[in-house]
């Protein structure tokens, strides 16, 4: 079972569970109060099991359209975005579009090669769950969220960036 | 000069933290080289032929002596006394140990230099006009704005795994001297009708294996919304550009298969729905950061100068040097004093650690403490007083550095090639050395005139050739070291429009022996041809390839 | 005949396999003459990541004599940059090196795909 790491508070917190069971492309649904599902499994079956009021996550993969999303995120508990390799900066846009133009206040969790030397951008543009690919504990990976000790711009999180830090 | 606060200090000073980190990780096999090599590339460093490289960056290549003066220090304590300036106004240090460089960075810090997304698939050190706040002709400072986009980018949390790397250059001033059309985001500073400031805004130029002229996708971008607008097109790339193949993954590949003018229109949509507010820099700091540049203060002084005419008038050398390297001021009774890093016979915008502190001096002395560096891998002191200019001379001409040939036949730029870089298919290097000496008579040079030398040692373009007036592509034929030439490149632009083009080719490859012969024949062929007053460029777009092919291939052996 | 090169990780510099160890000088790199054994070494390398980065197996042919790379680029690797004959290994001189030096002629390039992702 991979470890899931959230970010609560400010803190890095070891989920004790993750809620959300994996459902495939089709076949039948795993049994639990929350799954998390393929783009296209959810645009066929998502509106109505979230009618029966199960908790859905959605699974991302890099080249899938947020936008695509866009009419169902309010009632989706979690979005999960896949980083295929950890190069691959689509997820990034994807996060901060969710945060920002959506403002997707759900789960929005980092799979597949999520590596702690990527984590304090990940953590910028609004993801605040991760399944780290390299061991990264949450000690790690406070540490690297607190590296850098000012920031530029502002993102998805609540960092105020240099110029508005330096009219205060 | 932007003085940097603290917070600017902090960000480096945190950068170079993280990256004496990773590199401990990676000496103890925590990170593998998969991990580990975006990382070292986004500080800098690069894996050569002898060692690794780091490339600092010179944000719109402006030094001050502080800076040059530290340059030097790194370049004799842990390189080999020697650095190389970059067409993107970067110095390449070519002698680095891994285990060295977070002491190199840390010690660059101290200064306010780095190595920050010098590489890797992210936005790179941005460059702009090295005349910035010296000429007439500019609307406004281009460096305010550089700067604003160079705190932007910088550790950007969203576009820092781009499909492939991402140059901006800005520009403010109608006269060109940025290549503005071959950047990914060219920027053009200028006033419109009612006299608003604001960005004509250029995508997908870049050279490489497929060259591409930007085109304009937004003719007047309001200036206040300059980050609000660059995010918007990075957004759109970094969701849509190719990672699929890494020759296909540049902006201009999806500017080009999607159209200009679709391009543009999703990048209006994507900018239409972004919070301006939240990206856009408000007015005070941008004037912060104007005020953080401060400004020469300049005496007044009489717009001719009696020293200057005399020394002219005494010494034909300090006459030719006037004549080439010396530019008119926008403030009377100063001038711009271009230092070519092209002394025939040496490596094109290599510079030793001791002509850095050299130049470093004159800078204090003569320029405001100010040193910029140029697209042509020169370097300028931008603010030097007329009475001034003979003594600065005298002391170029001591450290070897008063070569009058601003823009003249052995002004040449040349990528590292087979020398260094692990890419290189062949020399570029020895191949400026050889058609420097062939022009070195400062006679021929100066009757030749303009005349844009560019040499790459592979289809990367890092020596910009596709652009250059005569290109040299060095290409690998069974091993051995070719060169494809091209003619009639330009990356020019004035008042009267943009002259960029891209070079068409001469003929076939010629072998490394036969390169410099081949170039002056096509200068020989070029001043027989001429008309009074043409420039190479001219008389080949009047004339075309076929007398050039003549000159060359006239009595060669098909090679 | 086959030679096994690499950079070394902690300070980039070129080095040669020989019989479990690295060495400086192309001069006292093994040489292969069987793929077998030159491949068993290429593997043994591979698995040094701590150590050197992308290690590969180099062609050599002969050049007065001496066994020297076949292509140029690898002779300047050996050699260090021809236009700084100060500089890089060649400037400690001797009989490889200047073999090295007069070698010219038909290189073929080897090993030079897939480099824009090695850089
Ligand atoms: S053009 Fe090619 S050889 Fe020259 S520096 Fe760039 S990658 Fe290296």
């Amino acid at each position: 079972m991979p470890t899931l790491i959230r970010l609560e508070g400010g803190r890095a917190v070891i989920a004790a569970r993750d809620p959300f069971a994996e459902a495939p492309l089709d076949g039948p649904l795993p049994d639990g109060p929350a799954v998390l599902m393929p783009l296209a499994r959810f645009q066929q079956q998502g509106p109505a099991l979230l009618d029966e009021g199960l908790r859905i996550g959605v699974l991302l993969q890099p080249e899938e359209a947020v936008e695509d999303l866009a009419y169902d995120l309010p009632r989706l508990s979690m979005v999960a975005l896949n980083l295929p390799k950890f190069r691959d900066g689509r997820a990034y846009s994807t996060a901060a579009l969710l945060r920002q133009r959506y403002a997707f206040k759900g789960e929005v969790r980092a799979v597949g090669e999520v590596l702690r030397e990527q984590a304090h951008l990940l953590a910028r543009v609004g993801v605040d769950a991760f399944v780290f690919a390299d061991g990264t504990t949450p000690e790690q990976l406070e540490a690297k969220l607190s590296l850098y000790r000012h920031v530029y711009q502002a993102a998805s999180d609540a960092r105020p960036p240099a110029w508005a830090e330096r009219r205060s | 000069m932007y003085r940097y606060d603290q917070i600017d200090r902090d960000i480096v000073a945190d950068r170079c933290a993280e990256f004496r980190a990773q590199v401990a990780r990676r000496l103890s096999g925590e990170l593998s080289e998969d991990q580990f090599k975006p990382l070292r590339l986004m500080n800098g460093l690069y894996l050569q032929l002898h060692a690794y490289m780091l490339r600092i960056a010179i944000p719109y290549g402006s030094l001050n002596s502080a800076k040059l003066h530290r340059l030097a220090h790194v370049a004799r304590t842990w390189d080999r006394g020697y650095g190389h300036f970059t067409t993107r106004t970067n110095l390449q240090l070519h002698w680095i140990r891994l285990k060295d460089a977070p002491d190199i960075l840390d010690s660059l810090a101290e200064v306010g230099l780095h190595a920050i997304q010098t590489s890797g698939n992210t936005i790179r050190n941005i460059t702009s006009d090295p005349y910035a706040g010296a000429v007439a002709d500019e609307v406004d400072d281009p460096r305010v704005w550089t700067e604003a986009l160079r705190q932007w980018s910088t550790v950007h949390p969203e576009f820092s795994y781009l499909p492939r790397k991402f140059k901006i250059a800005v520009t403010a001033s109608a006269r060109d001297r940025t290549a503005v059309r071959v950047y990914d985001i060219g920027l053009k500073l200028r006033r419109n009708r009612d006299g608003a400031l604001g960005f004509g805004v250029l995508v997908g130029g870049g050279l490489g294996r497929t060259p591409i002229l930007g085109q304009t996708i937004r003719e007047h971008l309001p200036a206040q919304h300059l980050l609000s607008y660059v995010a918007a097109i990075l957004r759109v790339y970094n969701r849509h550009g190719r990672r699929d193949n890494i020759h296909k993954a540049r902006i201009k590949v999806l500017v080009q298969s999607l159209g200009a003018e679709e391009f543009g229109r999703q990048v209006e949509a994507e900018w239409r729905a972004m919070d301006h507010a939240a990206v856009d820099l408000p007015d005070d700091e941008l004037a912060r950061i104007r005020g953080a540049f401060g400004a020469p203060a300049f005496e007044a002084r009489p717009a001719r100068s009696a020293a200057f005419e005399a020394a002219k008038a005494a010494d034909p050398a300090f006459a030719r040097f006037a004549r080439r390297n010396v530019v008119a001021h926008k403030q009377a009774g100063y001038a711009l004093v271009n230092i070519a890093l092209k002394t025939p016979g040496e490596v094109p915008g290599d510079c030793s650690a001791d002509q850095m502190d050299a130049i470093a001096e004159l800078a204090a002395r003569f320029s405001f403490d100010e040193v910029r560096l140029t697209y042509a891998q020169n370097l300028v002191l931008p603010h030097v007083a007329l009475d001034d200019v003979p003594a600065v001379h005298a002391r170029l001409a001591e450290i070897g550095l008063a070569t009058p040939n601003l823009d003249l036949a052995s002004d040449i730029i040349a990528c590292p090639g087979l020398d260094y870089c692990a890419l290189a298919n062949a020399r570029a290097i020895p191949i400026a050395q050889q058609i420097a000496a062939r022009f070195a008579d400062p006679e021929l040079a100066e009757d030749v005139g303009e005349l844009k030398i560019k040499i790459s040692g592979c289809i990367n373009a890092c020596g910009h050739h596709h652009v250059g007036h005569i290109g040299i592509l060095g290409v690998d034929k069974r091993g051995e070291e070719f060169y494809q030439l091209t003619l009639g490149g330009e990356a020019d632009g004035d008042a009267a429009g943009d002259r960029s083009r891209l070079g068409d080719l001469l003929g076939p490859a010629l072998p490394y022996a036969r390169v410099a012969e081949a170039v002056e024949a096509v200068v020989g062929a070029y001043r027989r041809a001429r008309a009074p007053g043409e420039r190479f460029v001219d008389t080949y777009a009047r004339v075309g390839l076929q007398p050039f092919k003549e000159a060359v291939y006239a009595d060669a052996h098909p090679a | 005949m086959k030679a096994l090169t690499a950079n070394r990780l902690d300070d980039g510099d070129v080095v040669f396999w020989c019989e479990g160890r690295w060495v400086r000088r192309f001069a006292d790199a093994e040489l292969f003459a069987e793929s077998g054994p030159a491949e068993a070494a290429a593997a043994l390398a591979r698995a040094q990541p701590t150590v050197v980065v992308d290690p590969y197996l180099i062609d050599l042919e002969e050049a007065d004599g001496v066994l020297v790379p076949v292509a140029f680029r690898e002779r300047v690797r050996a050699l260090g940059p021809t236009i700084h004959p100060d500089l890089g290994k060649q400037a400690e001189g001797g009989a490889v090196i200047r073999a090295m030096q007069a070698a010219t002629g038909a290189a073929r390039s080897a090993g030079r795909l897939g480099l824009i992702r090695k850089k």
